[in-house]
């Protein structure tokens, strides 16, 4: 039986890297749904139900963690005792914050009509493939045991996120959704 | 000759005896029951052997409850007494009930706004929680009859985007019903499982749930008997009676207004727009005859009347295929439930925005009912749930206010449930020693924009420097999609914890009042009785005393006397008053106070036995 006391790693049998695997883990994540589940204690006493319901928050939290990139690559620094909820100036280079102001300043002054919709689609385009290669980045960075670089890029990786669900919020309201 | 049969050792038990759960698709328009037969799910028809039980309730005067196609048909004469569509108004305040159209036939309890706000009936004052349990008890009746045994449990569902209070509330009408819930299950997740099980289908799937009143979309990967919703959204106002009511508010505009704003008018006329609807779903064009006005109306006039509302469902489609990271290319099928998605109107927008027609091959009335029948057969324990998980979501954000009365998101939406999150929090101030957590559901940035679920003081913290003590708070959502809050002060190493359940659902007392309250109800044959009974046995008793004091009237002191007669007045009033209990009360303390004078009486009569005069007794005891 898996235990709170586990990383999210080990709870699924997988190594502590950046890139995993995601087939073995949706497989692993039935297997233990199946024996954590709620429902698979709905004839049980109250201690393992409440039990039953812990332990799978856990494992849906684990899940949720490890699936995400972003998510993934915080939770490794975490493991590596590396404060992420703060980030100061210097942990980022400036050229990225300029860029960074630079592109939101380019969606605020979109037209406010469909007529933006391919400027954003192309911006969306530019950020995942941005993305992409920050995932490469922090995978080398970490594997190779650089824990600042990885830090930085993990930060950077938050940034495109964050604008990336602004180019798509803007699209929504310009389809006017 | 037979051979007697011997099981293995350490073999399998001899199976348990099938106990007996159904699912109830508790709808705004129809609600139904089913239960496992011979290892197939049925749908329980009443005795007439109708399926569908409309979801109307009237309310008589002489406390008679009617429910179903009975109530519904009485709608026009009694607009006031017959309350339809309630699943609209579960966890709302009177204001948000007020601002719809449907509740302009209503008056509220002033008295009843503090749980949830009740409608003036001639049978008394009716919240939506009282409503709904007469509906579910319905059905539980139907389904006793049906099972010809005693159900153990529920699965019920909910639309998958209501939120806490919705649910909780009907889970309260479950306990009000006497009806123990296995499960609160998200009705697309339940249409979901009988539509996989039965295709054996493999994929990412989209269920389009349009019901009466509520509307729903769940993006689902079905792999190996694991159901998996990967996201939901919704609308919990929006539904078939929409779309009747902006056909019913288009015809008024036709109509004669004077003779349309009687409360019984507009029932007609809704009613009028429904059929006409229907109509719209077999024929090209349907010809309006309405209090004197006649025309026609064409399925094209009709969508542009209801593209408003077609819209919104769209638009949540999109928002559901992006919060689950999918496009349109990557759905292999859509599954529309709901007697709604019956409109062609509907069926073509779907089919556009998905690029692929809809699968129409399952009932869309039906659907629902089956899988939470599937899910109760396998809470209850009659079916092994090896082959078969559902992994559902919770379809709103959870979060708590910060400075500015901003809301930081705890628990965003369509994160796989059961689920926790613990958030830890310090004071700001030297010797703080309490803080108030308010804890909100929603997904805009504003609090006054989200819903408020639970406003709470975490007192006792051990005052300390601003910062220093340490409060752990964990917001638990459980399987049914409900929140709970548990609170913990790390700081002392003394962990002391308190467990808070949002407050706008029945506290347990009010419940068991209302429980008393409704076996009361429901037992009035019972309760007539037992006050015949306690009549006669009153009448018993004064007799007996004016017998005795006839008979032996001078053992008595003036003030005993004085005392028992006015305890027989006492009874005698109450007796007028048709009390069963005061009754007996007051026929018990009738009782104790002639005691003494009976054990006189007693004594009396063995002396006398025993061969001495009258004369010589004394009165015992003063």
């Amino acid at each position: 039986m898996i235990s709170t006391d586990q990383n999210f790693f080990q709870l699924f049998d997988l190594a502590a890297h950046f890139e995993i695997d995601g087939d073995a883990l949706d497989v692993r994540y039935h297997e233990l749904q199946n024996e954590t589940h709620p429902d698979r204690f709905s004839s049980g006493t109250e201690q393992e139900k409440m039990r039953a319901v812990q332990l799978n928050s856990y494992l849906n939290e684990a899940y949720t963690t490890l699936k995400s990139p972003l998510q993934r690559a915080g939770y490794l620094l975490k493991l590596q005792d590396v404060e992420i909820d703060t980030v100061s100036q210097q942990d980022l280079g400036m050229d990225l914050l300029l860029e960074q102001m630079q592109l939101r300043e380019k969606i605020a002054e979109l037209p406010d009509d469909d007529s933006a919709l391919p400027e954003l689609e192309t911006m969306k385009k530019d950020v995942l493939s941005k993305l992409q290669q920050q995932r490469e980045k922090f995978a080398a960075g970490y594997s190779a045991g650089t824990i600042d670089v990885a830090k930085r890029i993990f930060h950077e990786m938050q940034f495109l996120h964050k604008l990336l669900s602004e180019i798509e919020d803007g699209e929504e309201h310009r389809l006017g959704y | 000759m037979a051979l007697l049969q011997i099981s293995e050792p350490g073999g399998k038990p001899a199976k348990p005896a099938h106990r007996l759960a159904v699912g109830i698709d508790l709808g705004t328009t129809n609600s139904l029951v089913s239960a496992s037969c011979g290892g197939k799910i049925e749908i329980l028809p009443d005795d007439d052997g109708t399926y569908l039980l409309p979801s109307v309730v009237r309310y008589k005067a002489d406390g008679e409850i009617v429910v179903g196609s009975e109530a519904k048909q009485s709608a026009t004469e009694d607009p006031g007494n017959t309350i339809a569509s309630v699943k609209r108004w579960l966890g709302k305040s009177q204001a948000e009930i007020a601002a719809n159209d449907h509740a302009a036939r209503y008056r509220f309890d002033p008295d009843r706004e503090q749980h949830a706000p009740a409608l003036v009936t001639a049978g008394g004052s009716k919240d939506p929680i009282q409503v709904s349990a007469d509906i579910l008890r319905s059905l539980v009746d139907r389904a006793e009859a049906c099972l010809n045994g005693k159900l153990e449990g529920a699965v019920i569902t909910v639309p998958a985007y209501f939120n806490d209070a919705q649910r909780q509330q009907t889970k309260d009408a479950a306990q009000l019903a006497g009806v123990k819930v296995l499960r609160l299950l998200n009705e697309p997740t339940a249409a979901a499982v009988a539509y996989g099980l039965d295709s054996q289908e493999q994929g990412t799937v989209v269920v389009f749930d349009l019901g009466g009143g509520t509307f729903d979309v769940s993006l689902l990967s079905l792999r190996q008997g694991v159901f998996e919703v990967l996201a939901t959204g919704g609308d919990t106002a929006l539904g078939g009676d929409d779309f009747d009511q902006l056909l019913a508010d288009y015809l008024r505009e036709r109509i004669d207004k004077q003779a349309s704003d009687e409360a019984s008018e507009l029932v007609a006329l809704h009613q009028y727009a429904n059929q006409l609807k229907h109509g719209l779903g077999e024929n090209d064009s349907v010809d309006i005859d309405f209090h004197g006005y006649q025309g026609s109306l064409s399925r094209a006039e009709f969508a542009d009347i209801c593209q408003p509302l077609v819209k919104r469902t769209i638009n949540t489609c999109r928002r559901v295929l992006r919060d689950a990271g999918k496009t349109i290319e990557d759905i292999d099928n859509i599954v529309l439930v709901g007697g709604a998605t019956r409109m062609p109107v509907i069926r073509d927008a779907v089919a556009d925005y998905f690029g692929k027609p809809p699968l129409t091959d399952i009932d869309p009335d039906k659907a629902v009912a089956v899988g939470a029948g599937i899910q109760a057969d396998v809470l209850i324990g009659n079916k092994s749930s090896d082959d078969f998980l559902l992994l559902d979501v919770n379809p709103l954000s959870l979060g708590i206010e910060t400075m500015g009365e901003l809301v930081e998101k705890i628990i965003p939406r369509n994160t796989t449930i059961p689920v926790a999150k613990a958030q830890e929090f310090t004071t700001f101030k030297d010797g703080q020693t309490a803080m108030s957590l308010h804890v909100v559901q929603g997904e805009r940035e504003l609090v006054s924009d989200c819903r408020s679920l639970a406003r709470f003081d975490l007192r006792g913290i051990p005052p300390m420097v601003a910062g220093a003590a340490k409060i752990r708070v964990t917001f638990q959502v459980d399987a049914d999609g409900l929140l709970s809050v548990i609170a913990e002060e790390l700081s002392t190493g003394s962990k002391s914890e308190i467990q808070i359940k949002p407050s706008y659902g029945l506290d347990a007392g009010t419940i068991e009042q209302m429980l008393q309250a409704s076996h009361e109800h429901a037992s009035e044959d019972r309760d007539i009785r037992a006050l015949r009974e306690a009549q006669v046995e009153a009448q018993q008793i004064i007799d007996a005393i004016y017998a005795a004091i006839d008979a032996d009237g001078e053992l008595l002191e003036e003030s005993e006397k004085a005392t028992i007669e006015a305890a027989i007045a006492e009874l005698q009033t109450a007796m007028q008053e048709s009390k069963p209990i005061r009754i007996q009360e007051l026929s018990e303390e009738l009782n104790r106070l002639s005691g003494d004078f009976a054990a006189r009486r007693m004594d009396l009569h063995i002396r006398s036995l025993q061969g001495e005069s009258i004369d010589s007794v004394e009165p015992i005891g003063k």
